[in-house]
């Protein structure tokens, strides 16, 4: 009887282990059917990658200044809901408390808007950075996942590339998108595979309002590529299409700051966010 | 029992009456003739150097409680004595129903015995009896000789106890007492008719109550676990591997009326008995049922690890107990070849949010469910993930998809921005008097000049929540020189509602 049991239990593991195999099989072949390996979804921006977009890899989405976390977000969760339409599991967003305080939190009618069910969504929010951490190192880990994207403030000293290239590990290992969303940070090494920076742009004119709010746009650059090159574009996000569409520069009022070299002095001490004035 | 052989007695106090009165004293008090409600003055003439302090009812709550929970030992069933002040003879007092008990600890005598002795090592001196009602036992306890009454006796023996043993209000024992009845004997062979005239229905309820005539159930303090296993330890365990060890052989132990039943459990609790009668709970959730050992340990592993301190294991935990509080039935899913198990989630999902949730605390793994209102930040709310049935309830709460590519007919502009401020900060804004759009606000000691407005979109205030006086908001999406994009509000309307109305930053737009 016993013996019976114990014989079963190793039965049902082994089948456990083949499920789990076929799964994580079964996601990169469906992914790459559908093409959403591989593909960014701007024709411009795939020309910077040599093997195509590495969806299953460490990123990081960065903005230097906290007032701009809702375009890194917003470009986040477009990126996201492109790249996932095929993929099904959740997206566990954790959140570094430190960021509350000052960069409000996640408005699910917004993300809705770019494409992002809410629903998917569990959001998690430790009380401290350490097992902010652990949280998402343990959200790497789970096979089931579409996603991880982890909101962190500023540039942390525990958060280095050793944590980092684990949470590259992971992501490659099993088959995951996983995303730092660095708000208010400075360029750091760390182990990801494409670092973007994102940083607001006037929106076009409204062709029917005088004074409405066109197209929204935004000026992304892709700071580090591990594989390919870099590069600098201002996109738009196209409501109809519901994905981001590169603007051709000459359309732009005003021309690109350079972004592989250094314009002009560099800027002197850090731009940091006041206290809250209420 | 007396700590303090060559002080003076000591007494609690309280306001009481307009006097200060005596609410407890000790057992050297009481021999000298220190009674409680006697006056702070009347006693003090007695012992001129009487040690006195405030009563702390609180405290003695407290410490009750803390006993309640230490006799959670002996059974699922205990109950807090909740009689009113004026009830003669009422103080402290729990109730264990050991039915089905006893035998584990050796019969009736040696479980009294136990449960007093301990009691004693830690310092509190208790009285109590053994019975087959509440009440009569309630009655042994305080005026009794014998502590356990053999089943079917007490009927007997309660009619020489006196009449202050059926829990009755301090008046009507004394107008009984000026009419000659004195003990219980003399109220239980008189006609009923003109007792219940005389004194009202609780007389007789008590009296029937304490005898068995009438079914009286006491209220456990806490609801009684669907399934539990406990083990006793001679010599008393400290060390969290083997605490660890314990839980996972006491969940191997519930596994197999687990199997039986098909279930799994949704709530645990692993209760901690320290040598010193301190009781330490760790109560965790889990996401799906569960019943495998490992994976119950690893909830417990996880809550552990997630206290700020270390389980204080003092001199040891001589009980350890496992308690399924709730459980749900199993699901069994099987995964085609290809491995989809028609669920978004599977197994591994359920189980990372369990960890997530035994470390951080439930109540910060979360998800979002919609809510049917208007105003943003009430539009949603956080609540646990739940997988299975629970989810499969919540399928009715959906999304509104504004901005979906399938119906086409949504917006074509992002009308909600997608980081929103958990409370409207005020910002300082120049607008046009009286509905026009910001021209420039200051928000974090920054001025931001905007080229481009949209709005006003007005959100009425919602007046059954708010009440009279509530202000309705105009939305403005505004944009700066830069392009930030942000979502304002005009709190009231001018003239209408208030004559400053207030600007409030409310989300940042991509």
């Amino acid at each position: 009887m016993q013996g019976n049991r114990q014989r079963m239990e190793v039965l049902q593991n082994a089948v456990a282990r083949i499920d789990r195999r076929h799964a994580a099989f079964a996601r990169h072949e469906r992914l790459r059917a559908d093409g959403g390996a591989g593909v960014f979804g701007i024709d411009a921006v795939d020309a910077a990658f040599k093997d195509g977009f590495p969806v299953f890899a460490l990123h990081e989405v960065r903005c230097s200044l906290t007032r701009d976390i809702g375009a890194a977000t917003g470009f986040l969760a477009g990126l996201m809901a492109g790249r996932m339409k095929h993929l099904q599991g959740r997206i566990v967003w954790i959140c570094d408390p430190a960021c509350r305080l000052d960069g409000g939190q996640l408005f699910p009618a917004g993300l809705s808007m770019f494409g992002l069910d809410p629903a998917r969504l569990l959001v998690v929010r430790p009380a401290d950075l350490k097992t902010a951490l652990w949280a998402s190192d343990e959200a790497a880990k789970c096979g089931d996942l579409a996603g991880v994207v982890f909101q962190i403030k500023g540039n942390q000293p525990s958060f280095d590339m050793t944590a980092t290239r684990r949470l590259m590990l992971k992501a490659q290992h099993n088959g995951l998108f996983v995303c730092i969303l660095r708000q208010g940070g400075d360029e750091e090494a760390n182990a990801a595979a494409t670092r973007w920076h994102v940083r607001t742009q006037p929106s076009a004119a409204d062709p029917h309002l005088e004074k409405g709010i066109g197209l929204l746009r935004l000026e992304l650059t892709l700071e580090r590529n591990r594989n390919g090159h870099t590069g600098h574009w201002t996109i738009a996000w196209n409501q109809l299409e519901h994905g981001f569409e590169h603007v051709p520069t000459d359309y732009v009022d005003r021309p690109a700051a350079p972004f592989d070299r250094p314009d002009g002095a560099p800027q002197m001490g850090q731009v940091m966010a006041f206290e809250r004035a209420s | 029992m007396n700590g303090r052989p060559d002080a003076p007695p000591i007494a609690a106090i309280a306001k009481i009456k307009n006097a200060m009165r005596l609410v407890a004293v000790d057992a050297c008090g009481h021999m000298a003739g220190l009674r409680t409600e006697q006056t702070l003055s009347d006693a003090r003439a007695l012992f001129p150097d009487l040690d006195v302090f405030d009563h702390d009812a609180q405290a003695d709550a407290a410490l009750l409680a803390a006993v309640a929970a230490w006799c959670d030992r002996y059974t699922p069933l205990v109950a807090l004595e909740r009689l009113p002040e004026s009830v003669s003879g009422s103080c402290a007092g729990l109730f264990l129903d050991i039915s089905g008990c006893a035998h584990l600890f050796g019969g009736e005598e040696a479980m009294l015995a136990d449960v007093t002795a301990r009691l004693r090592v830690g310092g509190l001196m208790a009285q109590a009896a053994i019975a087959d009602t509440p009440g009569a036992a309630w009655a042994f306890a305080r005026y009794g000789e014998k502590p356990v009454i053999a089943p079917g006796e007490h009927g007997k023996d309660l009619l020489d106890l006196p009449l202050a043993g059926l829990r009755l209000e301090g008046e009507m024992l004394d107008m009984l007492r000026k009419l000659g009845l004195r003990t219980v004997g003399c109220i239980a062979g008189l006609p009923r008719a003109p007792l219940a005239a005389r004194f009202g229905n609780g007389l007789l309820l008590r009296l029937d109550q304490a005898l068995g005539r009438v079914e009286e159930a006491i209220s456990p303090r806490l609801p009684v676990p669907e399934l539990s296993s406990e083990r006793i330890f001679a010599e008393p365990i400290a060390l969290q591997e083997d605490i660890e060890r314990t839980a996972a052989q006491l969940a191997g132990n519930l596994r197999q009326r687990l199997d039986e039943r098909q279930l799994g459990a949704r709530q645990l609790e692993l209760k901690l008995f320290r040598v010193d009668g301190h009781v330490v709970t760790i109560a965790v959730r889990a996401a799906s049922p569960v019943y495998h050992a490992d994976r119950i340990v690893t909830l417990f592993r996880e809550r552990i690890a997630g206290f700020h301190e270390d389980l204080d294991a003092g001199f040891g935990f001589d009980l350890i107990r496992l308690n399924i509080v709730e459980s749900e039935p199993r699901q069994v899913e099987q995964a085609d070849l290809g491995g989809n198990t028609g669920k978004n989630h599977g197994e591994a999902f359920s189980s990372l949010v369990d960890r997530l949730g035994a470390r951080l605390g439930t109540d910060r793994v979360q998800r979002f469910v919609a809510a049917d209102t208007h105003i943003p930040e009430r539009s949603y709310s956080l609540v646990a993930p739940a997988t299975g049935r629970a989810a499969a309830a919540d399928q009715a709460v959906f999304w509104r998809e504004d901005g979906a590519v399938e119906d086409g007919g949504g917006p074509q502009v992002l009308t909600r921005p997608v980081v929103l401020f958990d409370r409207p900060e005020q910002v300082e804004a120049v607008a046009e008097v009286p509905d026009g759009p910001p021209i420039r606000f200051h928000w974090r000691k920054t001025l931001y000049k905007i080229t481009r407005s949209e709005g006003p979109e007005r959100i009425a205030c919602e007046w059954w929540r708010d009440g009279r006086g509530g202000h309705s908001r105009d939305y403005f999406r505004v944009e700066d020189e830069e392009g930030h994009r942000f979502w304002i509000f005009r709190q009231g309307l001018f003239e209408r509602e208030t004559r400053n109305p207030k600007w409030f930053m409310h989300g940042l737009f991509a």
